[in-house]
């Protein structure tokens, strides 16, 4: 589903180059769970950005069920994003001036999906992530963990093939973080959703199929 | 969607409340101008376009060569009329000559009133096709006829039925009412006319055909024509420029009159002349005020987009997010394009309701009657295409803009790229300033002249001094009988006749010769016919020689003239000099201070005063001044009644005429001043938004200050330094421009002011004490924040 060939990425500063990828090549199937480990700053919320096609490399191709994604129109780039894909912010971003709810709807506008159903499918998945009392708030009146949670329902709420989530359970308590796990495998398993997850847990790395360990840029063995 | 687009743009208005009254409210208030000067311009424009025959009638005038000067006037002779008729009768529809439109004494029965009303010949009805009420366009045929307006036949018979009413002229002829016509519009030539009197009846009544030995040299009249159908006006002009000339004496051919039309449709906007030549007039003020709402948009526009970009950075956020969950480039476009055009809506709809509230101010100073035109197509397309534009500039940075990235980059905010973001903002306000203090200096100037020109001496006291224009004959001939009586009453310290009022000129005679007079030289003068008492009455000024005395009755053949007229002639010792009117010798016993009779702006003109005491317009009165002024009034007009029982008591203060040249230029000076000060209040808003943007954005560096020990004062410093310097240099773009322009405008006053250097300093002064009032309301709310609430805010 995914084909990473040689990609790079480095930040120009002046003459010098700090790289932050080094040639990565990945490849990985659908219905894959895999999960990313490193460091901080080795690199991993980059490389993420770039599956998620939120962000562009220096260097390199990428191949989204074999279509070369960079070199395609921004316009068709952004259908396919909008087709398959669900992100979830190590930085949670939510719309500030919006609600707990109107966040969670927000994709759905985006899909085209009719208003009954969009009612209908936030209400089932406020009550899925326990937030329902919170469904009027504003996310400045939210703790970190909840805000947390609004971005990985606003994430799954669309139903997309593959949800790439950067550490999904940092701000989570651990009873919450193994819900949200439980989540993952149940899509990954029933539903066939290929899943990316960025963590510094071994514990949640353990739910996943694979491991990938970046260090410095570079695929670790 | 669009449902979504506006919830978020209206929550995100009234989130930010001050933000959004400073936006909404400054770009209402720029619209709101623009849409008044418009509205100013659309009825200057429109001026005399109600009528049918706007592009074919023109006024009749005449060029006339003085001392190698060309001057327009648009007096001529009675004959003029008919000898146009004669001659060039196939090139012209209607031809009518008329007096001067003026106010008259009428009475039916115990009703007097002092409508005003003129002179024409019976096509005139057709010509300004009057629409008839009563009676047709043939009732001025009869020359004992008298045409009423609607309003004035109201005013004489109530509901009774006007038609054949016998109507009273000045005690002088009874005139039947032969019809009754609609009022003329009041943005038009004639709108203060409500009566018609056949100009036959003025002719005979003044017995002009006998009183004329050659009557192509009075030229006290004016005509009024209409073109053929298939005519052009400007090649029917050519065509009679000669039927004077053709008729003249020699001596009066040294004039070199040339008659001229002067189409309707330049009366109002193109009325100058200049050596013969049309040079504007009004349409200076139409641009300049044209001028004017441009920029005041332009101000407020600039405003909006200025905060609306400063804003939209604070969105990126929100890009990167909506991008993130799926949204396309082109819906964020529509978004941002739905937000701006809403809130330019918004404003559009604020300004019509601020335009109509304050219409009747505006109306009040610029004397005008206007209507926001809700039916005018023009209008609306005009507003509408200015909304969309305004909106659709305003909207697209954050639309095309910001929706341009990837997603990733606007999340990081690596679009706050450092200081050379902020530059084309910096321009912006610059361009506001500039603007604003150009407005200051010009409104200033404006002012300090007519000030200078209000405080020019005018050679005569205005206080206590009044006017009475004289309707009827009959009191002339009780002179010294009215005059021993007004004096008797101990509230009038004098009192003289004269031919015109001492606030203007209405003679300008040729035919005058003096000693030393040089060949090619003309003599045209001011003439005023005066009593004895006149120069006591007004109070003026003898430079040499004496006033006319009662004791010496050879005066009535001594002439006392003005400065302007001794150095004119350029006589050493005027006094004993004699000079030759038509021929008859007068001698100069004085001479007077110049007195401003005419123009404040203008050098006084050579003018000569004679004894005449058949040749009277008004009566000039001086008040006691130990009296009350309404007392006084009240015992002079007793007086009055006894004598022209006839007539109503009218009477003018000397010093509200006066006052009363003044009007135009004030009146401008007020409009261009209301706007100086909006664009000020326009701009200042722009600067209060930007600064409380940069005062958020820099909220963590100033807690870190502050955590670090900088003092309020130094924080005020750190804020306020580059606004007083953008208001630095919007001074010194402004003071070349306004320097420039104003010193032309000061060109059309022959009595000027200088500029001064202080104008420019005063108003630099405004502009920075302005905007640093503003600004530092803003930084040291900032400064005096508590550091550790603004440092959790990152
Ligand atoms: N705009 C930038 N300019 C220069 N360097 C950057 C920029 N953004 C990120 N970096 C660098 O890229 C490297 C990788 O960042 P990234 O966010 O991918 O790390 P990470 O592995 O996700 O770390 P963490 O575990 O802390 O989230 C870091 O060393 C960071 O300093
Ligand atoms: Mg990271």
């Amino acid at each position: 589903m995914i084909r990473l060939k040689d990609i790079s990425k480095w930040y120009s500063n002046g003459s010098a180059k700090a790289h932050i990828l080094r040639h990565i090549d990945i490849e990985i199937n659908e219905g894959e769970f895999v999960s990313i480990m490193g460091p901080s700053g080795s690199g991993k919320s980059t490389l993420l950005h770039l599956m998620g096609m939120i962000d562009d490399p220096s260097e390199g191709e990428y191949f989204f069920e074999g279509e070369s994604v960079f070199t395609l129109k921004e316009k068709q780039r952004s259908e396919l994003y909008k087709k398959h894909i669900g992100f979830v912010f190590q930085a949670y971003h939510l719309i500030d001036e919006l609600t707990v709810y109107e966040n969670i709807e927000t994709p759905l506008l985006y899909h085209k999906i009719s208003s009954a159903e969009r009612k209908a499918m936030v209400a089932d998945i406020l009550d899925r992530f326990q937030i329902v009392g919170k469904k009027d708030l504003f996310p400045e009146q939210l703790s970190g963990g909840q805000q947390q949670l609004v971005g990985i329902a606003r994430a799954v709420i669309t139903k997309p093939k593959l949800i790439l989530a950067d550490e999904p359970t940092g701000n989570l308590n651990s009873k919450q973080g193994e819900e949200i796990m439980d989540l993952f495998t149940r899509l990954n398993k029933e539903e066939g959703v290929t899943i990316i997850q960025v963590t510094h847990s071994e514990k949640n790395a353990s739910y996943g199929s694979r491991t990938i360990n970046l260090l410095d840029g570079k695929i670790a063995l | 969607m669009l449902r979504n687009y506006i919830k978020i743009a209206l929550r995100n208005l009234s989130r930010h409340k001050v933000y959004s009254f400073i936006n909404i409210g400054g770009l209402a208030v720029g619209m709101a101008v623009a849409i008044l000067i418009g509205l100013w311009i659309w009825d200057e424009l429109s001026f005399n376009k109600s009528f049918k025959n706007y592009d074919k009638i023109a006024a009749v005038w005449q060029n006339q060569t003085f001392n190698g000067f060309k001057g327009t006037q648009r007096a001529v002779p009675y004959v003029l009329g008919d000898e146009i008729k004669a001659k060039y009768g196939s090139d012209f529809k209607y031809v009518t000559m008329c007096s001067w439109e003026g106010e008259h004494a009428l009475s039916y029965k115990d009703k007097k009133l002092l409508p005003r009303g003129n002179f024409f010949e019976p096509q005139v009805t057709e010509m300004l096709s009057l629409t008839m009420l009563k009676g047709s366009r043939d009732g001025l045929k009869d020359p004992s006829s008298i045409l009423l307006s609607a309003s004035l036949a109201k005013s004489f018979f109530g509901n009774e039925d006007p038609m054949n009413k016998v109507i009273n002229f000045q005690n002088r002829f009874d005139l039947k009412v032969t019809g009754v016509y609609q009022d003329l519009p009041y943005n038009s030539e004639f709108t203060n006319l409500k009566f018609i009197i056949p100009w036959k009846k003025f002719i005979d009544d003044q017995h002009w055909e006998e009183k004329e030995t050659n009557p192509w040299r009075n030229n006290s009249f004016i005509c009024y024509a209409q073109i053929a159908d298939n005519a052009d006006m400007e090649q029917v002009s050519k065509k009679i420029k000669n039927v004077k000339l053709n008729k003249v004496t020699k001596e009066d051919a040294a004039f070199k009159p040339e008659i001229f039309l002067h189409p309707m449709r330049n009366w109002h906007l193109y009325s100058n002349f200049e050596n013969g030549v049309n040079n504007g007039g009004r349409i200076t003020f139409v641009w300049l005020f044209g001028i004017i709402g441009l920029f005041v948009l332009l101000l407020a526009c600039i405003n909006f987009m200025n905060l609306s970009t400063a804003r939209s950075e604070k969105r990126a956020k929100e890009v990167g997010i909506r991008k993130a969950v799926g949204s396309l480039r082109s819906q964020l476009i529509s978004q941002f394009f739905s937000e701006s055009l809403l809130v330019t809506l918004f404003s559009f709809v604020l300004a019509l309701v601020i335009v109509q509230l304050s219409l009747p101010l505006f109306n009040g100073i610029a004397d005008k009657k206007m209507q926001i035109l809700w039916a005018n197509p023009l209008f609306w397309i005009l507003c509408i295409t200015f909304s969309l534009f305004t909106g659709i500039v305003s909207g697209s940075y954050p639309a095309l803009y910001l929706s341009s990235f990837q997603p990733v980059k606007v999340l990081k905010g690596k679009l706050r790229a450092g200081r050379l973001a902020s530059i084309p903002r910096k321009v912006l306000v610059v361009i506001q300033f500039t603007v604003s203090i150009v407005l200051i200096i010009g409104t200033a100037i404006v002012f300090r002249q007519i000030q200078h020109a209000q405080n020019r001496p005018v050679g005569y006291s205005r206080e206590g001094l009044i006017y009475v224009p004289i309707f009827s004959e009959t009191i002339c001939s009780h002179y010294n009988a009215l005059r021993d009586d007004l004096l008797k009453t101990g509230m009038v310290t004098e009192m003289a006749q004269s031919s015109n009022p001492s606030t203007d000129l209405w003679a300008v005679n040729n035919g005058y010769e003096w000693k030393g007079m040089q060949p090619g030289e003309q003599g045209n003068f001011g003439t005023v016919a005066v009593s004895h008492d006149f120069g006591k009455t007004i109070g003026w000024q003898l430079k040499e020689g004496r006033d006319f005395s009662r004791v010496y009755p050879s005066d009535t053949t001594a002439m006392i003239i003005n400065e302007a007229a001794a150095s004119f002639m350029h006589l050493k010792n005027p006094v004993g000099e004699i000079v030759k009117c038509d021929g008859q010798p007068f001698k100069v016993i004085g001479v007077v201070k110049d007195l401003v009779m005419t123009s404040p702006y203008e050098p006084v003109f050579r003018t000569v005063f004679m004894l005449n005491y058949n040749w009277a317009s008004v009566f000039n009165i001086k008040i006691n001044p130990d009296k009350s002024t309404k007392e006084a009034l009240a015992a002079i007009e007793v007086v009055f009644k006894k004598y022209d029982p006839g007539s109503p008591f009218q009477f003018r203060f000397i010093d509200q005429e006066y006052a009363s040249k003044f009007n135009d230029e004030q009146r401008i000076g007020k409009l261009a001043s209301i706007f100086a000060v909006l664009a000020i209040f326009i701009s200042c808003l722009g600067l209060f938004g930007l600064a409380s943007f940069m005062a958020e954005q820099r909220t963590k560096e100033i807690g870190v200050r502050k955590v670090l020990g900088a003092t309020v004062f130094n924080l005020w410093g750190l804020l306020s330094k580059d606004f007083v310097l953008l208001m630095v240099i919007s001074l010194v773009f402004s003071t070349p421009f306004a320097y420039y322009f104003m010193s032309q405008w000061l060109q059309k006053f022959q009595y000027r002011m200088e500029i001064s250097w202080w104008i420019f300093a005063l108003a630099g002064i405004v502009a920075v004490g302005i905007a640093l009032l503003t600004v530092s309301y803003q930084a040291i709310k900032a400064a005096l924040a508590n550091p550790v609430k603004s440092l959790r805010t990152e």
